[in-house]
């Protein structure tokens, strides 16, 4: 499946002549870096982002971290595992251990080369996401030559390099010898890593400036300077870009995309993170609850006219996979596609003997994604279920989900790091952070794979579960969000939608002005 | 708008009745009349149904531009709802909303203006304490927390306004109260063998009544605004409840977008109400008293 | 005299000591900031490690005496978020708070005193009427669309200003007017009443039988007292002014205090919070105690009252 965000892509491309495209890319190849891109940021920048030891579980920090570090393997265009500051790795064959082969010639911003130590001492040092597992299951590193090591494990790990590389920041390689000098807080005044950008300055809650590093080794970067700025306000964040105060502008919602799309000079670039959205029916398990009878679930979910909230919202670039698992995930089954039949919601609604609606109490949901919220009551009303929403403050929000306080309906979404089988683990299987009850058959699929070794009859098991869960309807799924940014006229290249799954513009060193180079 | 609302400084004494006062606010009044009407009959003048929308006819013009509608005559908002008939349903909310939390404040602060003020000693410097610790607690922070605790709800908002303004009235009635305590009827009412409680009731709170009224009016425009920007910060009136403040943080955007009679609608009513309120109550503080000029 | 500042002091400090209680319990109780860390559906392990880097998996007493403790020593704890001691961030963000506060008190006194005078000077005219509705307008208006329409009007239409940011002149003008204007009303108000005042004084009248043209009278004798009172409330607005900043920082992007607290509050940063709070408390305490202080010296019945 071509997803919507590569072809946006390509259809930008093709609006501009292909000859110039050529012209351009080839006068890139040769010439120092030049020029300045600024990005206008939603998210107050942390410095602990600079540091790849501290990756929380979310997704933003990689923004920066794209920038100023690089990782053995990361995610890159094509390929979510693609092979960078390592040039190649082999599994032993009783699966304990990955010997890997450095790249050679790779340098620090400060002109330090970049060893196996380095590599050694990142992964110790890991204390972000995902380290207490990486702890437990690797048994220790050892190193052959500067730019040849293994690193050992426990026990057989099949996902092992699904961690290292993606689910956590312990792949990303920090200089060991300007750490042991300057210190941790030292560090996140002034990061040093080994990727395409290097730190210029910081001001807290304004912006950060990043240089290029020319000796990059993938490719000198094309443009010289990359300054970030922190606008908070989204409308004054598509001001600044009508004004051309900031050349790209991130997280642009609802109408001021259509604004986007209406000024000329600027695009409209999207890309679909991994964070599917969902109703849940937290009262199913209640044989008191209308939410008890399956056929009023499923009437729930025919009755999301979710085509025209996806124009209406996101432009039509969400994806309705109609799973509350992300499509790029491993062990991943694509259910049915989702439709929309009121005809057909009001008929079963009828069967199960609501033939008049019914009053299903309070809607609770993140009060940043209120606007869902209020298309789905709509949408509800039509086939004569009535909620009433309860926006609540995203902390108090998550605090509720998780302590199992949230009735009636809830509107939820995560864009957690892993896979099929970590996202069944906290929203379906018996247990789960935020699961309000469990199915029997359910469980017992999940613990079957949790033991299975084989990966192949492990995929089979999941995709066996995401259907019962499809079945059953326990969620009414609602879309995977596009997150939209908007683009100035002076771009060429804006890295958008290139590497699968990711937000943010990436990579950065392959990012272009126009008529500069 | 003209409308001229003399202050006079001299206190008149007459026995016309109220509206032939000299300088009364005739047109405020009326405003204020007039938003009180439609928020009680708001059943039976909306054309539509405040709450309920369809993307298919979003962003509608208002009727006199190109592909608006009389059926929509202020246009529709981003999820399709009629514009008319969300202002018309958000003068019940606005007025409810900003009436009782005024009540709330009022209430609260009035009670512990007077036993502060009266009692002195102990019960002052308790107080007190109490209104400088609250003042450190920035207005909207506070009321963002208590967003969280309870949940965003009507009555919350109500809760949450009331609760952050109380401390303004505590401070002016404890000082109007000392001022009374020195005066003769409070005097005579101690010798006479009155019980304290008796006092603050009968001799210190129907003086005071006068103040809490005029600060009511002008803290009314000051309630209704701080309701607009909790909407901005996500923690205002639950939607799709119809509010002017909450109406103006939504269509916020859509003014980037040319969508002008999304705010501009809801702020020119915010803007009356709390203009006329604020005129209301400049004439009812010189008429009441001139010593809360400096309020 | 020696026992009553004794005295106050420790009231201070109690009601200090009650506000840092409050505040620590109240973030507390609202939110669990590892769920804003870790995207929801982390791992029970990644939350568990999150919460013992926060310190989070300690009893309550002791996450209290860290908190007292590190006002102690002084640095106010590390920021959940930004994983930087509080005091540096807020030192940080302290000066454009200050700068934003500052140049609109003067924005909005230039405003207000002058429309406040006109009003004082023609009661029941033309100008007294507009110089209110003027005033009264900034009032009216929430602060969020007043900015959203000067960003429109002045940077993307006329392109006159830089539509957010911080580091010149240019960026403070419109966040500054934005929240002048707001305050403006309330200047006006005073000014003119205190005016009216100093008008009908006997010294005022005095002058006027002198003989000394009403320009001199009006804008001599008269504004200098009529102004104290004026001032004053400026000095308090001014503390105000730096809490409710926070819209005006939210829109034109400016890194001022409010925005530090709010993003605190959303992130559940718990000591971002505390520490902001807990100073602005202090500042009020301590404004309020030399205040006291100040009175008792001159008048001794204070004293002996309390």
């Amino acid at each position: 499946m071509v997803s919507p965000s590569l072809s946006t892509t390509r259809r930008g491309a093709l609006g501009l002549s292909a000859a110039a495209m050529i012209g351009a890319t080839l006068r890139a190849a040769n010439a120092a870096p030049d020029g300045e891109l600024r990005i206008g940021v939603h998210v107050s920048l942390a410095p602990t982002w600079f540091d790849p030891a501290e990756t929380p579980g979310i997704i933003t920090p990689f923004l920066l971290m794209y920038a100023m570090h690089d990782a053995m393997m990361k995610a890159m265009p094509g390929d979510p595992v693609t092979p960078c500051l390592t040039e190649s790795w082999t599994m032993a064959r009783d699966g304990l251990s990955y010997a890997f082969t450095l790249r050679k010639g790779v340098l620090f911003h400060n002109g330090d080369a970049l060893t196996a130590e380095d590599v050694k001492f990142s992964l110790e040092r890991y204390r972000g996401a995902a380290s207490k597992t990486l702890k437990e299951r690797v048994a220790g590193v050892d190193i052959h030559d500067p730019h040849r090591l293994t690193i050992r494990l426990n026990e057989p790990w099949p996902d092992f390099l699904t961690f290292y590389a993606a689910a956590s920041g312990a792949g990303w390689i920090v200089p060991r010898k300007y750490l042991q000098q300057v210190g941790d807080d030292g560090f996140k005044k002034a990061p040093i890593g080994a990727g395409p950008y290097k730190f210029v300055s910081f001001t807290p809650g304004v912006e950060l400036v990043c240089e290029a590093f020319e000796s990059y080794w993938r490719k000198a970067p094309v443009i010289k300077r990359l300054v970030f700025k922190v606008i908070p306000d989204e409308a004054t964040r598509l001001a600044a870009l009508q004004r051309g105060e900031i050349d790209i502008a991130y997280s642009i919602r609802g109408e001021l995309a259509d604004e986007l799309v209406r000024t000329p000079g600027l695009t409209i670039k999207s890309a679909v993170g991994s964070a599917p959205f969902w109703l849940y029916f937290p009262e199913q398990w209640d044989p008191q609850s209308p939410w008890h009878d399956p056929r009023v679930r499923l009437a729930a979910s025919l009755a999301l006219d979710l085509k025209t909230m996806d124009q209406a919202l996101t432009l039509g670039n969400s994806r309705l996979t109609g799973s509350i698992f992300p499509e790029n995930f491993e062990f991943y089954w694509q259910p049915p596609a989702p439709v929309y039949d009121p005809g057909r919601a009001r008929k079963l609604l009828a069967e199960a003997g609501r033939a008049r609606g019914f009053d299903a109490g309070d809607y609770y949901c993140d009060t940043s994604y209120a606007n869902i919220g209020e298309v789905v009551l709509n949408n509800l009303r039509e086939v004569g279920i009535q909620v009433k929403l309860r926006p609540l403050e995203r902390a108090a929000f998550f605090k509720a989900y998780s302590e199992k306080k949230l009735k009636n309906i809830v509107q939820g979404a995560s864009g957690a790091f892993g896979n099929c089988a970590t996202r069944a683990e906290a929203f379906v299987v018996k247990g789960g952070t935020y699961v309000y009850g469990n199915y029997p058959d359910i469980d017992a699929l999940f613990a079957e794979q949790a033991a299975e070794m084989d990966r192949a009859k492990r995929e089979a098991i999941l995709h066996r579960l995401q259907q019962l869960v499809h079945e059953k309807s326990i969620y009414a799924p609602i879309w995977q969000l596009a997150f939209i940014s908007g683009v100035g006229p002076k771009v060429g290249q804006s890295g958008f939608g290139l590497i699968r799954g990711f937000p943010y513009t990436a990579p950065y060193e392959d990012l272009t002005l126009k008529g500069k180079a | 708008m003209t409308v001229i609302t003399p202050v006079t400084t001299e206190t008149v004494a007459s026995s016309a009745p109220f509206w032939r006062l000299k300088g009364f606010p005739v047109i405020p009044v009326s405003i204020l009349l007039f938003i009180a009407f439609v928020a009680v009959f708001a059943d039976v003048l909306a054309p539509h149904d405040p709450q309920i929308g369809s993307l298919a006819r979003r962003f509608k013009p208002p009727f006199w531009l190109e592909g608006g509608s009389l059926a929509y005559p202020l246009g529709t908002d981003h999820v399709g709802r009629d514009v008319l008939s969300r202002l018309i349903f958000g003068a019940r909310v606005s007025m409810v909303v900003g009436i009782t939390a005024v009540l709330v404040a009022g209430s609260i602060g009035t009670l512990l203006g007077i036993v502060s003020g009266y009692l002195g000693g102990w019960a002052d410097q308790v107080v007190m304490r109490i209104t400088d610790t609250w003042l450190a607690l920035p207005a909207l922070t506070f009321a963002i927390f208590l967003a969280a605790i309870v949940g965003p709800s009507e009555l919350n908002i109500i809760l949450i306004l009331g609760l952050v303004y109380w401390t303004r009235y505590a401070r002016v009635i404890r000082g109007e109260v000392l001022s009374l305590k020195q005066r003769e009827f409070v005097r005579l009412a101690i010798v006479a063998g009155c019980s304290k409680s008796l006092i603050m009731w009968r001799h210190i709170l129907p003086n005071v009544i006068n103040s809490a009224v005029v600060l009511a009016t002008l803290m009314l425009g000051v309630v209704i605004v701080t309701e607009a920007s909790l909407s901005f910060l996500g923690v205002g009136v639950p939607p799709p409840k119809p509010a002017w403040g909450l109406m103006m943080a939504d269509g916020k955007k859509g003014l980037m977008v040319g969508y002008w009679w999304l705010t501009v609608f809801p702020g020119i009513c915010i803007m009356l109400m709390v203009l006329s309120a604020n005129l209301l109550g400049d004439w009812l503080r010189v008429k009441f008293d001139p010593q809360l000029r400096q309020l | 005299m020696k026992q009553y500042i004794v005295r106050r002091v420790g009231y201070s400090l109690l009601s200090l000591f009650l506000l840092s209680l409050t505040i620590f319990l109240f973030v507390r109780v609202t939110g669990d900031p590892v769920s804003l860390l870790v995207e929801p559906g982390a791992s029970p392990d990644d939350i568990e490690t999150m919460r013992r880097q926060l310190g989070l998996d300690q009893p309550l007493w002791v996450q209290y005496g860290h908190f007292v403790a590190s006002f102690v020593t002084g640095d106010l704890g590390l920021s959940f978020y930004y994983r930087t001691p509080v005091l540096e961030l807020y030192f940080q963000r302290l000066p454009n708070s200050l700068l934003l506060a500052g140049v609109a008190m003067a924005l909005s006194l230039l405003i207000g005193i002058p429309s406040g005078i006109l009003a004082a000077v023609r009661v029941d005219g033309f100008w007294d009427s507009a110089g209110k509705i003027f005033s009264l307008l900034g009032l009216s208006l929430p602060q969020f669309w007043v900015g959203l329409v000067l960003i429109l009007f002045f940077s993307v239409y006329l392109g006159w200003l830089p539509s957010s940011g911080s580091g010149s002149v240019a960026h403070l003008l419109m966040p500054a007017f934005t929240l002048g204007w707001y305050f403006a009303a309330a200047h006006m108000r005073l000014t003119r009443s205190s005016m009216l005042d100093v008008l009908g004084s006997e010294y005022i009248k005095l002058a006027r039988l002198k003989g000394l043209p009403e320009a001199l009278v009006i804008g001599k004798h008269a504004l200098k007292n009529a102004l104290i009172p004026v001032i004053t409330l400026a000095g308090i607005n001014l503390v105000v002014m730096i809490n409710v900043a926070v819209v005006v920082e939210t829109v034109f992007a400016w890194p001022g205090i409010g925005r530090l607290l709010y993003e605190g509050i959303t992130f559940r940063d718990f000591p971002v919070v505390q520490g902001v709070v807990v100073i602005g408390g202090a500042m009020i305490v301590l404004v309020n105690l030399m205040v006291d202080i100040l009175y008792a010296l001159i008048d001794p019945r204070i004293r002996l009252e309390s």
